[in-house]
């Protein structure tokens, strides 16, 4: 995988050095703004994908920058949302899902924001505790020990009543992200991850993505910037699981476990998961397909009656490209590589 | 007493299966370094097979369950896994991430998603009494049959050619191959072997449960993952010993929480797992030659 | 003078990885029964040479040939079988198995269960400390004896074309000269050697023919007796060619 090719443009600029961040963000600006001007039906789905485009961004900023995949991001995405959902909910509302909570909690009512950077907040502070141990384990090791913290996530949060509900629904949230608080968030995520990825510590942990021995050799702390890659990671996942939970105004732990998680590895895979542009690019990808899918399960009408495809075809098309991506292109659409300037040198 | 009695032999009972189900992912990470997520859903088809064949005799169920078991195994490898034979560990691990959810979705497509009763075997559920203690028939037969298949497999390991070969192959696939063993031949022996195990484990789960549903291999396999891990990941006396401890622990703690931390008490075994791997991340029993890639 | 068919002959061979070019472009042939040496310094390309003709890495051009037979398109499981066995660097022993498990290992492509337990006996009488540690695993086998064992386990699959690569590396002196004095009893058995070797002053008194390699390339080659008198041993050695590799870069 070769890393983002930025040293080249180096010599010629700033601008083609920024291109990558530029591109990325218009293209996803001016998919929301076409949604924008669809039914809202389509409106809503968009929401959907930019929320999902954070979460692949998230995951993208560990996985693609220290070469360990990691099953866990799903479980800061939960973090966030409850922590979001507990902040901010009416209080008449908590009393009725969660009679048992603490009376701090209990009676919080915070603004709405406040409450989505505390969610990303307690992400990042979970992963950051999770990390310390976790990221001293190597490669495929540390990738099992992630899809561990997903289980645990689920049983702690699944069992939890008094604080999380358990197993049932946390109704009620305000519902307060829409297209553009959601493009709004997924701009920012995508700058996020760009100006990360631009970081010394970036840059020496993809050195070490290649042959972790050399950079140890070299002196490079590889744990350390897993670390800080991991906590970023986890925080920008965070917030899309806040924005997951007040887009659908619900939190159900069900929802934050094994299919969210194939879905969000699936997009950066598919996508691509040594760039930043893959990640976007799975994204994008992904949610076409899906509203393709969709549509081919709900079947066309002809005549007097529906072919349509049964429900679950969508899935397994998609485990199915996921598949052949990792077969035939394992870096994915993007190939690792960055959106490069068109406009030639100098 | 009896009740101290009843919960070792329910930890150990629990503990084989998940040793069992760890050792199935064991060899196949031992010569191919891939850590195989459709592990579980081998488990889950078996279990269907069993389904779909009840009311014939019980030897007929018990073989069509090794035979589903033994060939999506088989299949898998060739299909998926065999291409990428070389691939670093990450893309065999997303690879076996994709399988498994490739045939776990695909399952659900054709026999929906929601759980189905079977009464497979519901003699074994009889209680008998040894030295005056009730067991349960199952949780002997569990024990017995992780046992015979445990002693089978060293067996197998040690005293035949092939077996040879494979641990050779597990400790320098390289250097085997230079002294001409074959790659294919020894890794689908691996998957074949896993596929047995898996169908065994298949059986004795859907005695214990009566249900079958689609999620119910993956539901094993994540916990046996983190057996492995902390068993030592290349060393298949590691991942029996960590898939062992994993379960078993997970047995005694929900005998020894105060009842409201019962449901936590995953949880806790894998808290444990991570403080463990903390001071020795090798794990337990780490194999030797297993060379830094991992 | 009849010109026999030799042994092994590589021509032109050329090992690619990627942007590197590992070997140039070599000419080898080897007669059955000889002892050829190739030397020169790290990074050679003496190992990428080996592992080409015993087919661990694909050649990006020219080909090889035993007993007359092209190797083309080989895979590496049946290389064993063609009479070529290779004691590679580093020796590659399997150290969790023992040391008869590691012999039967060699005996991998052979089908006679009789004679492989006969050859079994023969390996223990050739290499006595062998015949003591039997059952250890072989990984608490000092250096010297993993070579030995290393060598046995190769001699076992009955080769015609014994490969060895770097034997003497990390071995004491006195070791290597017990794996040399082995060496020539093994040729006496019949079976022809290639033996690759970073020391050249030691090859010279076992080698029928050396040949010094550096940069990818043969740059001398000769009897043992004339490279070691030729003076531009030394500059061939060291790569007469080295400031060319830096070109290439």
């Amino acid at each position: 995988m070769a890393p983002a090719d930025v040293t080249k443009a180096h010599d010629y600029g700033i601008l083609p050095r920024l291109w990558p961040l530029v591109a990325l963000l218009a293209i996803v600006a001016l998919i929301a703004l076409s949604a924008s001007f669809a039914p809202i039906v389509l409106q809503r789905r968009a929401t959907q994908g930019l929320i999902n485009l954070v979460a692949v961004v998230g995951l993208y900023v560990f996985v693609g920058n220290s070469g360990v995949l990691s099953f866990g991001n799903v479980a800061f995405m939960a973090v966030g949302a409850y922590v979001s959902a507990l902040l901010t909910m009416k209080p008449t509302a908590k009393a009725v899902f969660l009679p048992d909570l603490p009376g701090l909690i209990a009676h919080a009512e915070w603004p709405t924001l406040a409450g989505g950077l505390a969610g990303g907040s307690a992400a990042a502070v979970v992963a950051f505790l999770v990390g310390l141990p976790l990221m001293r384990l190597s490669g495929v090791s540390a990738s099992i020990a992630t899809f561990a913290v997903l289980v645990v996530a689920y049983i702690v949060l699944g069992n939890w009543t008094a604080v999380t509900g358990g197993q049932n629904s946390l109704m009620g949230l305000p519902a307060y992200v829409d297209l553009w608080t959601a493009l709004g968030w997924a701009l920012a995520a995508i700058v996020i991850a760009f100006v990360y990825q631009e970081t010394r510590s970036a840059l020496q942990l993809r050195a070490s993505r290649e042959d972790e021995a050399a950079a140890q050799a070299a002196g490079v702390n590889v744990v350390r910037h897993r670390l800080i890659a991991f906590v970023i990671s986890a925080l920008l996942s965070g917030i899309a699981g806040v924005l997951l939970a007040h887009f659908l105004g619900i939190v159900r732990v069900e929802n934050f476990y094994l299919d969210l998680t194939f879905l969000i590895v699936a997009m950066l895979i598919i996508g691509g998961r040594g760039s930043l542009t893959g990640a976007v690019a799975g994204a994008v990808v992904i949610a076409v397909l899906t509203e393709l899918l969709r549509q081919i399960e709900i079947g066309f009408q002809i005549g007097q009656t529906t072919i349509g495809a049964p429900p679950g075809v969508g899935d397994v098309i998609l485990a199915l490209i996921m598949l052949l991506i990792i077969l035939f292109r394992p870096n994915g659409l993007a190939g690792g590589r960055e959106l490069t300037w068109p406009f030639g040198r100098g | 007493m009896e009740h101290f009695v009843q919960t070792l032999v329910d930890a150990v009972s629990v503990g084989s299966l998940y040793a069992l189900t760890a050792l199935g992912i064991g060899l196949i990470f031992g010569v191919m370094r891939l850590i195989n997520f459709a592990h579980g859903e081998l488990i889950t088809f078996a279990a269907y097979a069993l389904l779909a064949l009840f009311g014939l005799p019980t030897p007929v169920m018990l073989f069509g369950a090794i035979v589903v078991a033994v060939a999506l195994a088989l299949i898998t490898e060739r299909a998926a896994f065999r291409p990428l034979r070389n691939a670093d560990p990450t893309t065999l691990l997303i690879s076996s991430f994709a399988v498994s959810f490739f045939l776990q979705k695909l399952l659900i497509l054709v026999v929906g998603s929601r759980l189905k009763g079977l009464d497979f075997l519901p003699t074994l559920g009889r209680q008998i009494a040894i030295m005056g203690v009730r067991l349960q028939l199952l949780q002997i037969t569990t024990i017995l049959v992780s046992a015979v298949l445990l002693v089978a497999l060293t067996w197998f390991l040690r005293s035949t050619r092939l077996g040879l070969q494979m641990r050779a192959a597990a400790e320098d696939f390289r250097m085997a191959r230079v002294l001409g063993v074959r790659a294919n031949r020894v890794i689908a022996v691996a998957f074949a072997l896993s596929g047995i195990l898996a169908a065994a484990v298949s059986c004795l789960i859907v005695v214990q449960t009566g249900v079958v549903q689609p999620r119910m291999g993956l539901q094993l396999v994540v916990i046996a993952f983190v057996g492995t891990v902390i068993g030592g990941l290349g060393s298949l006396t590691g991942a029996a010993l960590g898939g062992f401890l994993v379960g078993a622990a997970s047995i005694l703690l929900q005998a020894l929480l105060p009842p409201d931390l019962r449901v936590f008490r995953e949880a806790f075994v894998f808290v444990a797992v991570a403080l463990i791997l903390l001071f020795r991340p090798q794990g337990l029993i780490p194999a030797r030659g297993l060379k830094e890639r991992i | 003078m009849t010109k026999r068919v030799p042994l092994l002959c590589v021509s032109g061979l050329v090992v690619r990885y990627g942007a590197v070019t590992a070997v140039r472009g070599v000419d080898l042939a080897i007669g059955e029964g000889e002892i050829v040496s190739i030397v020169g310094p790290n990074g050679a390309g003496k190992t990428s040479l080996v592992s080409a003709v015993a087919g661990m890495v694909a050649l990006t051009a020219g080909s090889v040939a035993f007993a007359g037979e092209p190797l083309a398109g080989i895979a590496l499981e049946d290389v064993v079988s063609q009479g070529i066995a290779l004691v590679p660097e580093g020796r590659h022993i399997f150290a969790s198995l023992t040391v008869t498990e590691n012999l039967l290992l060699g005996a991998t492509v052979r089908g006679d269960a009789d004679g492989v337990r006969a050859d079994l006996d023969r390996s223990f009488d050739m290499f006595p400390i062998l015949g003591a540690r039997r059952r250890q695993p072989a990984g608490q086998l000092s250096g010297g004896e993993q070579q030995q064992l290393a060598i046995a386990r190769a001699l076992i699959s009955r080769p015609r074309l014994l490969m060895l690569d770097e034997p003497s590396l990390g071995l004491a002196p006195a070791v290597v000269d017990r794996v040399y004095v082995l060496l020539r009893t093994v040729r006496e058995g019949g079976v022809t050697i290639l033996l690759i070797e970073q020391n050249a002053e030691r090859v010279f008194g076992l080698a029928d023919h050396v040949h010094v390699m550096s940069g990818g390339e043969f740059g001398l080659s000769g009897t043992a007796a004339e490279i070691k008198a030729d003076r531009r041993f030394d500059a061939a050695y060291f790569g007469v060619h080295m400031h060319e590799t830096v070109g290439d870069r």
